[in-house]
């Protein structure tokens, strides 16, 4: 289950409060599987906490090497399901563009899907 | 998917032995048209035949029969041509949605030198002059997850448009299609999904070059209907034509309204200040150096630190 579906709009708007206070120079962004992705691994964590200044060709790189994915395998870090972002935006200049009314950065990974 | 890897390489040769203006007509093939259709028979030996791309995707972890998506197809190819000194193409798979044009010129400039004067260990620069290989540029990318976001919709037409397109590869849930064209709202694209006998060719100067060919009009569908798993393509003949592509690139990104598919950048964006930031490159595989950027502190947060 998602984690927007997990939590209450109160309760996460909540978390964000406090761990903002807890961390005021990260972001909290929630990077979770599409949920028809069938080749991509799970990551073991859905919440980071991301400095600032990471450009996001620097986070999908953290990503890639979690999943011990090789340069040419396809990984797409969509936001708010819809878009890909500009690999030289920092993670603050995506968090100011889109960030969720909860208080949360949204992101959503996926490979590509095959045809016959 | 096979098939339509096969489509849009074909193209590209046709752009690169014969030149995008070629029309096809009914005659027997010869010369560079006829190289291109033996470099797609289906026969082991073929440079891109179905059975090399199928082999080769097995280092793709595909095994043999299994589907491809367009990233793969494309990873395959770019493989297959190495070994193509014919068509002598460099092609390049822009990973990421961004395509680093410092990387394309490294890939497709090639030194040749006049005479080969060596003085005291150092080469005479003079005679050193550098040729651009044609370019065939791959874009795969992720448009959406269910379906394409709308606000790609422009810019994946204009892509059609510009003079360098070799359309793009995709296709409907389950069924790939190559896609050359729209009109209107309509996407214009070719079906391999027909059940054709296999093109003998005892010796290659005879081939029947029908079925290499579209029998009946194109098909058509709505472009919200696309899959958002596609990969665009382009030919750039030269140095200049590259370069007239990265300005079109370019002005589309600053028009308002429709969203980049993809980023031109000069060089890997690494630009920012911290030191640290700068030691974390991109294609590091150091896993263990990585570890040290993650310090769980929190219970359930995953902590990223320089």
């Amino acid at each position: 289950q998602p984690f927007k579906q997990r939590k209450s709009l109160a309760s996460r708007k909540e978390e964000v409060i406090g761990i903002k206070a807890k961390f005021p120079t990260k972001i909290p962004v929630i990077v979770e599987r599409y949920s028809r992705e069938k080749y991509l691994p799970l990551l073991d964590k859905t919440k980071f906490l991301v400095p600032k200044d990471l450009s996001m060709m620097q986070f999908i790189n953290i990503i890639r090497n979690r999943m011990n994915l090789s340069a040419t395998q396809a990984f797409y870090l969509l936001v708010n399901n819809k878009s890909l972002a500009s690999m030289s935006l920092t993670i603050a200049e995506l968090y100011r563009d889109h960030k969720d009314e909860d208080g949360f950065l949204y992101m959503t990974y996926a490979s590509q899907e095959m045809f016959g | 998917m096979l098939r339509c890897g096969q489509m849009i390489f074909a193209q590209a040769l046709l752009c690169r032995h014969i030149g995008r203006d070629w029309r096809w007509e009914k005659q027997k093939p010869q010369g560079e048209y006829l190289n291109i259709l033996a470099a797609f028979l289906d026969k082991k030996d073929s440079y891109y035949s179905i059975h090399q791309i199928a082999q080769m995707g097995v280092g793709e972890g595909k095994y043999i029969g299994q589907w491809y998506g367009p990233n793969t197809v494309a990873q395959v190819l770019r493989k297959l041509s190495a070994f193509d000194q014919w068509s002598s193409i460099a092609v390049h798979i822009a990973m990421d949605n961004t395509v680093v044009t410092d990387e394309i010129r490294r890939l497709c400039r090639t030194e040749t030198r006049g005479t080969e004067a060596v003085y005291n260990g150092h080469s005479d620069a003079c005679d050193t002059s550098f040729q651009w290989k044609p370019l065939v540029l791959l874009i795969p990318l992720r448009l959406g997850l269910s379906e394409i976001n709308e606000a790609y919709i422009e810019t994946l037409k204009h892509c059609f448009m510009l003079p360098q397109s070799l359309g793009v590869i995709g296709g409907r849930p389950n069924s790939a299609h190559y896609f050359i064209g729209y009109v209107g709202d309509e996407l214009i694209y070719l079906d391999p999904h027909t059940t054709q006998l296999a093109v003998e060719s005892s010796n290659s100067c005879l081939i029947e070059d029908e079925s290499f060919h579209c029998q009946h009009p194109p098909c058509r569908m709505h472009v919200s209907e696309i899959d958002p798993s596609i990969a665009v393509g382009f030919f750039c003949s030269s140095d200049e034509d590259f370069e007239n592509w990265c300005q079109h690139m370019r002005k589309l990104s600053l028009t308002g309204g429709a969203l980049p598919m993809f980023e031109v950048v000069d060089h890997l964006p690494l630009h920012l200040s911290n030191p640290d930031v700068l030691n974390l490159t991109p294609d590091s595989s150091d896993a263990d150096r990585l570890d040290r950027f993650f310090d769980s502190e929190d219970e359930e947060f995953e902590i990223l630190s320089f």
